[in-house]
């Protein structure tokens, strides 16, 4: 180790502000520090709200001081020190006032700088101009940075990259956004000091420190072992492979780097909200409206809290029925989903901030963000789908220092009430779910080329080992990369002597975009989310309402009444890409189901399940020897459930696989229960299906839901002792799929983003209006266009491979064979519906029938099965 | 008054020699086919289904064309002439095969009808003038006994004198021959249909939604008929299309593949509870 942390100025500084201020460091906050001045990189772990910003910021700061003890107040336009990058456009604001504050007291002339979509253009004027000694930075920002004309110098003098909130970018392709710049600041640090002579961490340096940058200086500081001279820091929140998320983020880097855990634990509490009469319970259902009335007392104890909805349709409901059972409550709660219209959103989060909301209802759109502090209570209505997921919005509550975050679970139907005890169990065990990240994003890299074409263009030779020393694109080959190249500046397939292809041109080796319009329109274009084709929905007399998919829109008739941000309103015409509508009276109105949003249950969760079935059925075999085994509460609840469910069938334990043949006058049923999410279920039924089918000619309909999956057929379904293993052996697993699954239909659905990202799909723009007209194709048909006259494009193949790993999570499906091949597979022949199948058949009816009668029917089904 | 008779009747193809023949004739040295290499015989291959209005005999192709064998007239819609080009000049990398198999097929549908005369119902070309519609003009060439009418539609942007150096004849006013009337837009304001006359138009990219079981939906390209007028399908690969309802008394014919299928409104009913 070189310096001694505490024997350096800087830190001597900081202690000294920091106990003016009746505080001390934690202990993660000193050795990131340590690590920061030894210019070594690595990862943060620790939760929000606990000083992560100050362990990289402060130790920015702690650096700088000690390269200039006797100046480092005075000293200005040091031009840019640490780059911020940050997720969320919400949390720059809250950062950057923080550090301004730190800076201020420290009595420092460093400038904070926020660059963000919202960001003016004055503003970025001002940051050409001089930049800020930090600047706090989205993906895309970053991007646009990359895209303007010698932006080499803006990175100068960069010293610290910190990527904030890295669990969240990593896993998305907003996460290899960052690795991409990332890869191009490590690079351009690398060239920088190579032609630096003297001093190579401070140009503008005075200090003592700068006079060698090849051994030691007097005062004991040493060069890192690094080749680089840039630090790189990533804060994450704890999850799976925290690991591999720091390998991922130093990639570019070529170092190990450390992991730095904070060992705070916040204190989180669990209930579950636990309906009076379990058998009165529905055992289907997704919105748990039947327990409203236990959380109107919830909210009124508490100063305030949010109640999650895992969809938006959903939350507009239960906006809807909690004024309808507490119309006291009307003015001080709210609703919060991502349709809703900006400045609305705004204003509820305002008011979170200063306590105006006794609740809010909302959807994932809350899940990230700036602490709101009246927040005491949280609401998770419906299953979390996820471990990390149901942290997060716990960790929502309680921000008060030595406050606990309080969190209940709201159950929809009576099964998931084992989802808490499974939440339970994997938080004790801080068995947190993985993020993978993302591989062989060619929409994104096309996306990266061309940006950098439009600013000072890149020399293909040179650029190839900065990509592929990312995580992302490790393994793209030579010939992929040719492949692309090839894409961009000759746009594939051609008509030789008649083609016009022009996008990237090169320059004497150079690969630039010359035409300024083609640039304009990439800069317009430069991101990774892509949202569903919106429409606004303004009030007839003016007034913007929020926002809605167009397919929804374009469903209804004029007169037709729907439910957007808690109001009633009456559709009245489509003008100028805007849907009018009017308020309404209306009893009755639709409620929008908003595409997306569907998650499976994680694999983590999946597997805690299995876990307290298992005590479940331990308890059930014990209650017969009459010998007192103390489970959780939800079990506990539960047992008459399972009772009913072993009598009839069968409690799997987690080494276990429960198939049940059930035959009623709707046909022969297999249901399935391998507990490991919709969508792995969704291909293990299409795969079985296929499987059976060439034991004899059959034909199934499917549905499935978390827990399991049902096939449904005319005649019975040959799945016995004697087959029931190769039916479910992960050989052949590929093909198997692809002759089963309509792989083609759900990567046309993928290429959507890949097209629109990939730089194919054009919104147009401004002042372009015929023409950019002409230049519209929907991604479906450049689809089919590109499927049939050149399947090989990367784009294409990329779409592919997205459903194979995400649709299907093939892994995940691969995994579950392997487990269940070991494990025992119990086929029971119940006489009638079982508690288990119970959810599953009635998400196959959703299917065909309308929500309300839905509800009559499995009304009438569960009155037939309980006498 | 208005008689249809829809009959399925697959002609098989025996002469494709003659046709091929009769293209060699045709097709001079420095021509269309050597500039985008070797015609596709597949594409000759044509699924047929005849259609009568009063005294005229149709022919609906399944690959999106009419032909009206009274006046030997092939009439197609929406060709959408140079949109690649377009998309590629603007740095879109849409591959160029799509159109080089769209003339393809023009000139197959041409040769297999023999037809004399071609009536475009609107939108012949995308956008503004490119490379790609030279090389239809070039193509043109080679056809200079065939009478080529255009009913103008939306995108036909390009000068007067493109068309007249094309050999092509603009009909700004909706053409009338015989009993029939050539539009683009049967939504044109203040178009007057005569009784008795029957018109052809394009404009609307018509597509039949057919939804099955499990959210499953497939959507084909068609031909509409009502008791007045026809709406063609766009004949260019490189549209999308436009989900049409069905309305009483109406008649679809679908393009599914290779086929063509005729719907009423009885068959899908039955496609969507199966």
């Amino acid at each position: 180790m070189g310096n001694e942390l505490v024997d350096s100025p800087g830190y001597k500084i900081i202690i000294q502000w920091l106990s003016k201020k009746g505080r001390h460091p934690f202990l993660f906050q000193q050795q990131s520090w340590q690590a920061i001045i030894d210019g070594k990189s690595g990862l943060v772990n620790a939760p929000t709200g606990c000083g992560k910003t100050y362990s990289v910021f402060l130790g920015a700061l702690i650096d700088f001081i000690n390269y200039h003890p006797k100046d480092y107040a005075t000293k200005s336009k040091n031009g840019l020190q640490l780059l911020w990058i940050t997720p969320l456009r919400a949390l720059a604001k809250d950062i950057g006032r923080a550090m301004e504050e730190v800076i201020e007291e420290l009595g420092m002339a460093w400038k904070i700088g926020i660059r963000n979509g919202d960001t003016d253009t004055g503003e970025r004027q001002k940051q050409k101009r001089q930049m800020p000694e930090v600047l706090i930075i989205t993906p895309e920002s970053l991007h646009l940075l990359l895209a303007q004309k010698e932006y080499a110098s803006t990175f100068q003098s960069l010293k610290i990259i910190a990527v904030d909130e890295w669990h969240e970018l990593l896993g998305s392709k907003r996460g290899v956004q960052v690795e991409l710049a990332v890869s191009r600041l490590v690079s351009l640090a690398i060239s920088n000091r190579q032609l630096t002579i003297g001093d190579w961490r401070y140009a503008t340096g005075d200090g003592q420190l700068a006079t060698d940058n090849k051994q030691s200086s007097a005062a004991g500081h040493q060069l890192p072992i690094a080749h680089c001279p840039l630090s790189l820091w990533g804060i994450s929140a704890t999850i799976g492979n925290l690991d591999e998320a720091k390998d991922v983020l130093l990639a570019p880097l070529k170092q190990k780097g450390v992991i730095i855990r904070a060992d705070i634990k916040k204190p989180i509490e669990i209930e579950s909200i636990i309906p009076d009469e379990i058998e009165k319970f529905p055992w289907a259902g997704h919105l748990g409206i039947k327990l409203v009335h236990k959380v109107i007392p919830i909210i009124e104890q508490s100063r305030t809290t949010l109640i999650f909805i895992n969809t938006r349709g959903m939350s507009e409901t239960w906006y809807q029925k909690l004024l309808d059972a507490s119309p006291d409550l009307a003015g001080s709660i709210a609703l919060h989903h991502g349709s809703i219209d900006m400045d609305l959103r705004q204003w509820v989060e305002d008011n979170l901030h200063t306590g105006n909301l006794k609740a809010v209802v909302c959807t994932a759109s809350l899940d990230l963000g700036v602490d709101f502090r009246p927040v005491e209570t949280v609401i998770q209505v419906g299953s979390p789908k996820g471990v990390a997921r149901f942290l997060q919005r716990a960790g929502r509550s309680g921000h008060q220092p030595d406050a606990t975050s309080k969190i209940y679970f709201l159950p929809t139907h009576s099964l998931e009430l084992v989802e808490a005890a499974a939440l339970k169990s994997a938080i004790e065990e801080n068995f947190i779910e993985s993020r993978p990240p993302m591989m062989l994003c060619f929409d994104v890299l096309i996306q990266y080329l061309n940006t950098l074409a439009i600013s000072d263009g890149f020399i293909p030779d040179e650029l190839y080992p900065e990509v592929v020393s990312t995580h992302c694109y490790k393994d793209l080959t030579p010939d992929e990369w040719r492949q692309l190249l090839y894409f961009i500046t000759a746009g594939g397939n051609a008509l030789q002597q008649y083609d016009e292809f022009k996008k990237i041109e090169i320059d004497n080796g150079v690969y630039k975009i010359l035409n300024r319009r083609t640039a304009m329109r990439h800069r317009l274009h430069i991101g990774t989310i892509v949202s569903e084709s919106m429409m606004k929905v303004k009030f007839m007399s003016g007034g913007f309402v929020g926002v809605i998919e167009e397919w929804f829109i374009s469903r209804l008739q004029p007169g037709d009444v729907f439910t957007l941000a808690g109001r009633n309103l009456e559709y009245i015409m489509i003008k100028e890409m805007t849907a009018l509508v009017k308020k309404s009276n209306a009893k009755k109105s639709i409620v929008p189901s908003w595409q997306g949003g569907r998650m499976p249950l994680s694999a983590n969760l999946g597997k805690k399940l299995r876990e307290q079935l298992t005590e479940a059925s331990k308890e059930l075999e014990a209650k017969s020897q009459k010998s007192k085994v103390k489970g959780q509460i939800e079990l506990e609840v539960l047992k008459p459930l399972f009772a009913l469910q072993e009598n009839l069938s069968h409690v799997p334990k987690a080494n276990e696989l429960l198939i049940e043949h059930i035959e009623t006058k709707d046909g022969f049923h297999l249901f399935v229960y391998p507990f490991e999410g919709r969508l792995v279920h969704e291909a293990m039924a299409a795969i079985l299906a296929y499987r059976i089918s060439r034991i004899t000619p059959i034909t199934f309909s499917l549905a499935m839901n978390d827990y399991g999956f049902e096939l449904l057929s005319d005649q019975p379904i040959p799945v016995d002792d004697t087959n029931v293993y190769d039916l479910f052996s992960p050989d052949n697993l590929l093909a198997d799929i692809q002759r089963s699954v309509n792989a083609t239909e759900m990567a046309r659905r993928k290429f959507r983003d890949v097209a629109v990202i990939g730089g194919l799909v054009f919104q147009g723009m401004p002042g372009e209006k015929i023409k950019a007209r002409h230049l519209q194709a929907s991604a479906s048909l450049l689809f089919n266009v590109f499927s049939e006259y050149e399947p090989n494009n990367l784009l294409i193949r990329q779409a592919y491979q997205e459903v194979f790993d995400q649709q299907m999570e093939e892994v995940r499906l691969r995994d579950m064979l392997q487990r269940i091949q070991a494990s025992k597979i119990i086929i029971t022949f119940p006489q009638q519906l079982t508690p288990f199948c119970f959810p599953i058949k009635v998400d196959s009816m959703r299917e065909d029938l309308s929500s309300e009668k839905l509800e009559d029917r499995v009304r009438r089904m569960q009155q037939q099965l309980n006498t | 008054m208005f008689v249809v008779q829809g009959q399925l009747q697959h002609i098989a193809f025996s002469h494709l020699s003659v046709i091929t023949s009769n293209f060699k004739h045709q097709t001079s040295n420095d021509s269309f086919i050597y500039a985008t290499g070797n015609l596709d015989l597949q594409l000759l291959m044509a699924t047929l289904l005849s259609h009568i209005i009063g005294e005229e005999h149709l022919i609906l192709s399944n690959e999106r064309t009419l032909f009206w064998e009274n006046e030997r007239t092939l009439i197609v819609a929406d060709l959408h002439v140079g949109k690649t080009g377009h998309f590629r000049k603007a740095g879109i990398g849409v591959p160029a095969g799509v159109y080089k198999d769209d003339l393809h097929r023009l000139l197959a549908q041409i040769l297999f009808f023999k037809a004399e005369k071609l009536i475009i119902v609107g939108d012949l070309t995308h956008s503004i003038a490119n490379l790609e519609m030279d090389l239809f003009r070039k193509w043109r060439k080679d056809f200079s006994s065939l009478d080529v009418h255009l009913a103008k539609g939306n995108h036909d942007i390009l000068d007067n004198r493109w068309y007249e150096e094309a050999d092509i004849r603009v009909h700004n006013e909706p053409l009338a021959i015989k009993r029939f009337l050539f539009v683009h837009d049967i939504l044109k304001p203040r178009l007057k249909i005569e009784e008795g006359q029957y018109v052809f138009s394009g404009h609307v990219h018509p597509g039949i939604t057919i939804r099955g079981r499990g959210r499953q939906s497939l959507r084909f390209p068609c031909f509409y008929f009502t008791h007045d007028h026809c709406i063609l399908p766009a004949f260019s690969h490189f549209t999308g299309t436009y989900h049409v309802e069905l309305q009483k008394g109406d008649e679809i014919f679908a393009l599914v593949d290779k086929e063509i299928v005729p719907l009423h409104n009885k068959v899908i009913n039955e496609l969507k509870r199966k």
